[in-house]
């Protein structure tokens, strides 16, 4: 983020705009700016001069004027000694009441005024009635999004243009033309942005051992698709005057031994810090620093380009990305958002801020309908900003300590899950460690609020309600693994459960069937259709981790191994002895037996029911096989015995079949017992009963004790439905 | 006007939650609600049964379903893992026209009953937060539950379209509805977490680490007592804590009832269980 600094003023008789103030400070300190809160009556009008970003909340009082507090400093600015504000951004959020004359006439005024000194409006002033607070979060929301986007101060963030449509009253219902005005773009002006004029784009790069090089050449064959011409440079021997004159700017550089430019970049950085070194406004430009997070020094020379370019005038398009060794996957999609932005700088050098979506819908070859209209991509909806409450998990493995950091943020509700974790780390802990990654690998998959997810595939929005405007995010590390460093963890565990499963296929010998084209092997296509689903589930990280049980059972081997085997066992394909094989594996202490809930399976949903069915399938054939013995068939048979015999469940009879005498002996010394008979630590249930519970019927014995578990009304109906659906009972 | 239900009161509340179906009855009669027993209704089968046999948990639950409907009544269970494992077989029916004609057609045969789909199935939680109105519950509290509270939903209701208005992730239903007897929520991770009842008799060292994880969160985020809104996970909390202790070594003694246990004491009933309740807070809980 920016790092920019702003001034909070507020004109307030009742304390309304003054609370207003302090919530857009709490925001503005959570994207990054540093705010300086003050009343009209805390500050002269000289100070306001040197304050680059102000914004105001200011009240109207009786007939059309100031607040108590602002009277002396709008005097102030009427006077002689006004002075000039060029070069301050603003934005006005004007309080009033539409009974009166004159509504918001006081943040009119300063609007007015703001203007009349030469200053930029950030976005157009909103005119809020008595019901203010929406208006004023979404004024507020906008303003900072816009600082926060921006450079140093006092650069304009919106593009170098004061907003000309006229203000927006909030009494009145915004009417957003940006969907006619972006047809029109796609049809008309953005024709005319792309096809005329210099297009140029150049790329120089700063390498060492070739992978700069390689990135420079692959986004110079990517921006032909953005209407611009890729022109690569080496930086040796590179005349860096010659960027005076170009309008796109684009430096792929890593970084050699301590922070030091690679070899063939030297020369032209000794350059460009030269006082020889030409004024670079006009000129618009982005970086991509190579490095490796293991150096003290990870991406300084990109860092040392970012921060020179800067200093000499050109202007920053968008974030530098600092990749780490893996840098395919963030380069990519950085290059989705810098290509765009670049192409939408004009032959002038003028940046088209508002252009820089068709162009992206150009160059996806989506530019004949809105996104989505081709039937295969999902369109991407927008949401408005909204206060985000983020906690993460953190774990630092030199020193085994753990714990969570927290931050508030204005966000749109679309974003993405890794886009959050990307902005935390550029912005305010570059140390923060997760899986990065396309929107679809099986690897970045982390916990939010419980819920498993891919998180390039999950907006902010679906993941929590909207609590009182906020949303609030626990992102943490998938659960039943191994963590490496805050929300990284180690799959390997998981991968030698698997290995140890011999997941390969041991084909049968089957007859084909003969066809036109010859003898060929066939499948039902309901069967082939069954094992495709119970395969498909995605992210077998996320499948292991969904089971309750995995963190508790030693050895356990997991829903994701036991699915997977599962299907193979299912597959006509499969030969007899590895079936058996499988057989053994799922009835083994590490199959299937040792999970002890699939609810928290099933709930999950990035589970499907395809899944939920493989594992009770497994598990149904397990019993069969064992005959319903041993404590996990004995407890499902007698539960259901249970209830054939009486409608209810009668635990009492379940608890002595399944545990059988040893184990009521050891629950007798454990405490249990005690609890359950005695109502030991419970609120004084009826103790008679437990006791009778416990000491009726004996073990052995299979009747039912009428006594205790009187039949449901129309028993025999549920009789009747047992015999018909399972005559093993 | 009365809010009336077909009740099923789970699968232990006759038995060894007696607790539960005690004070469901006064606190029906203090919230408004009219609750006709389901006579007939079989056990939802905990999804046990399904493990036996799937389809036949189905039947048997359609056969619920019908009687409720027959009722002209939606279903309320205090229950947890009965309104889960009911609402997957209901989703099921009315999800799958083919298995609920195949299920009919059973129904028929064995019992004369027809199931059309048009049946609900509530948790108590979420009657009371969305039907009553937590306003009223407030107004209706004569013992304030003036103490830290850990709220256990438990993973099987807590399923998209399953639990009313609140999320199934990030609940808060029992959280505010502490809050409004007078309760302080404690705010913790695990508790949708399964305490692993289903496994308990077969794979009882993995449930009663389960069982100690759990417990030892809520205590560590400064619970004084859990309340829990299933009936077995209740059980399995509070029989089980002891066990799982000496298993694991972590500390577990607190206190732990059941919603509806909290309801009626919050509503005036059973004052001396109130008080042994407070007792065990300030005495034997750590």
């Amino acid at each position: 983020m920016s790092g920019a600094t702003l001034l909070i003023l507020f004109g307030s008789e009742s304390g309304n705009s003054e609370d207003l103030a302090t919530i857009a400070e709490k925001q503005a300190k959570s994207l990054g700016i540093s705010p300086l809160v003050k009343g009209m009556d805390e500050i002269g009008i000289l100070d306001l001069a040197e304050s680059k970003n102000i914004l105001i909340f200011c009240s109207t009082w009786g007939e059309g004027e100031m607040p108590d507090n602002a009277v002396d400093l709008w005097e102030a600015a009427n006077g002689d000694s006004a002075p000039s504000m060029e070069g301050c951004n603003f934005a006005v959020c004007a309080l009033g009441d539409t009974s009166y004359e004159f509504f918001c006439q006081s943040g009119k005024d300063w609007d007015e005024w703001f203007e009349k000194q030469g200053a930029t409006r950030l976005i157009d002033r909103v005119d809020c009635d008595v019901e203010y607070d929406e208006p004023a979060a979404e004024f507020t929301s906008q303003a900072l999004s816009l600082l926060a986007t921006a450079g140093s101060d006092g650069e304009n963030p919106s593009g170098g243009e004061a907003a000309e449509s006229p203000p927006v009253s909030s009494t009145q219902p915004e009417e957003s033309d940006s969907d006619a005005e972006q047809e029109e773009s796609v049809g008309g002006d953005l024709e005319g942005l792309i096809s005329s004029g210099d297009r140029s784009l150049v790329l120089l790069f700063g390498s060492q051992s070739g992978n700069s090089e390689g990135l420079a050449s692959k986004i110079a064959k990517d921006a032909k698709s953005y209407g611009l011409e890729g022109e690569i440079h080496d930086m040796d021997g590179f005349d860096f005057n010659s960027l005076s004159g170009k309008k796109r700017v684009m430096i792929v550089c890593s970084t050699w031994g301590e922070g030091e430019m690679p070899d063939n970049a030297e020369d032209l950085w000794q350059f460009a810090i030269s006082d020889s070194a030409s004024r670079l406004e006009g000129v618009h430009f982005a970086i991509c620093a190579l490095g490796d997070t293991s150096y003290e020094f990870f991406c300084q020379s990109g860092k040392d380009w970012d921060g020179r370019f800067e200093e000499l005038g050109a202007t920053r398009i968008i974030d530098r990305l600092d990749c780490d060794v893996d840098f395919d996957a963030p380069a990519a999609e950085w290059i989705l958002e810098a290509l765009p932005s670049l192409a939408a700088v004009d032959s002038s050098g003028h940046f088209h801020e508002d252009m820089v979506d068709s162009i992206k819908m150009y160059a996806s070859g989506s530019s004949a309908g809105a996104e989505g209209e081709d039937g295969f991509s999902m369109p991407k909806i927008r949401s408005d900003p909204i206060q985000v409450g983020v906690s993460v998990f953190r774990f630092d493995p030199e020193t085994s300590t753990h714990g969570t950091d927290k931050w508030l943020c204005s966000l749109s509700g679309h974003l993405s899950v890794m886009d959050v974790l990307r902005m935390l780390k550029s912005s305010q802990d570059g140390s923060l460690t997760f899986r990065d990654g396309p929107a679809d690998d099986p690897n970045t998959a982390i916990s939010v609020n419980g819920r498993l997810i891919l998180p390039g595939l999950c907006r902010i929005d679906s993941l929590a309600p909207i609590r009182n405007d906020s949303i609030s995010l626990r992102i943490e590390p998938l659960p039943g693994f191994e963590v490496i460093r805050d929300l990284s963890v180690d799959p390997w565990s998981l991968e030698r459960k698997r290995e140890s499963s011999e997941p390969w296929m041991v084909a049968a010998t089957r007859e084909g069937a003969n066809t036109p084209q010859g003898p060929i092997g066939t499948m039902d296509p309901t069967v082939a259709s069954s094992i495709h689903e119970t395969r498909d589930f995605g992210s077998q990280n996320i499948l292991h981790s969904s089971s309750d049980a995995v963190p508790h059972a030693n050895g356990y081997l997991g829903p994701a191994v036991i699915t997977s085997s599962w299907s193979r066992r299912i597959d006509p394909r499969t030969a007899p002895s590895k079936r058996s094989e499988i057989d053994q594996l799922l009835a083994s202490r590490s199959g299937i037996k040792a999970e002890t809930d699939l609810a928290p399976i099933r709930r999950q949903p990035s589970v499907s029911s395809a899944v939920y069915d493989a594992l009770l399938g497994a598990k149904n054939s397990v019993l069969t096989a064992d005959g319903f013995n041993g404590k996990h068939g004995k407890h499902v048979w007698w539960y259901t015995w249970t209830v054939k015999s009486s409608g209810m469940v009668n635990d009492t009879v379940i608890y002595r079949q399944a545990m059988g005498p040893f184990a009521l002996l050891g629950n007798l010394f454990s405490g249990v017992t005690a609890r359950m008979v005695l109502g030991f630590t419970r609120t004084g249930g009826n103790m008679f009963n437990g006791m009778l519970g416990m000491v009726a019927p004996p073990a052995g014995i299979g009747k039912m004790p009428k006594q205790f578990n009187s039949s449901v009304d129309n028993h025999h109906q549920v009789v009747a439905i047992f015999n018909e659906m399972d005559g093993r009972f | 006007m009365a809010l009336k239900y077909a009740y099923h009161p789970g699968n232990v509340a006759h038995s060894s939650a007696t607790e539960v179906s005690q004070t469901m009855e006064p606190t029906a009669r203090s919230l408004g609600l009219e609750l006709h027993p389901m006579k007939g209704a079989t056990s939802c089968g905990a999804g046990i049964i399904r493990q036996a046999n799937d389809l036949l948990q189905v039947t048997l639950n359609a056969r619920n379903f019908a009687i409720a409907e027959s009722m002209g009544m939606d279903i309320i269970t205090p229950c947890a893992a009965t309104a889960g494992n009911l609402n997957e077989d209901l989703a099921r029916l009315k999800g799958d026209s083919l298995l609920l004609t195949k299920t009919n057609e059973v129904l028929q045969r064995t019992s004369g009953l027809t199931l059309s789909g048009d049946v609900k199935v509530h948790h108590l939680l979420h009657v009371v937060v969305d039907e009553i109105g937590l306003e009223k519950v407030s107004q209706k509290v004569r013992n304030r539950i003036d103490f830290p509270v850990a709220g256990f939903y438990g993973p099987n209701m807590q399923q998209e379209g399953f639990c009313g208005g609140d999320d199934a992730f990030d609940p808060q239903y029992l959280e505010i509805l502490i809050e409004a007897l007078g309760g302080k929520p404690v705010l913790w991770e695990s508790r949708t977490q399964s305490v692993g009842v289903p496994g308990l008799f077969s794979e009882e060292r993995t449930a009663l680490r389960q069982i100690a994880s759990v417990i030892d969160d809520a205590k560590s985020e400064g619970a004084s007592m859990i309340v829990s809104a299933c009936n077995l996970s209740h059980t399995a909390l509070d029989v089980y804590q002891g066990k799982a202790r000496r298993v694991t070594g972590t500390p577990t003694n607190i206190p732990v009832i059941h919603l509806t246990e909290m309801l009626s004491f919050a509503m005036g009933h059973y004052n001396n269980r109130l008080a042994q309740l407070r007792t065990r807070i300030s005495v034997i809980g750590d």
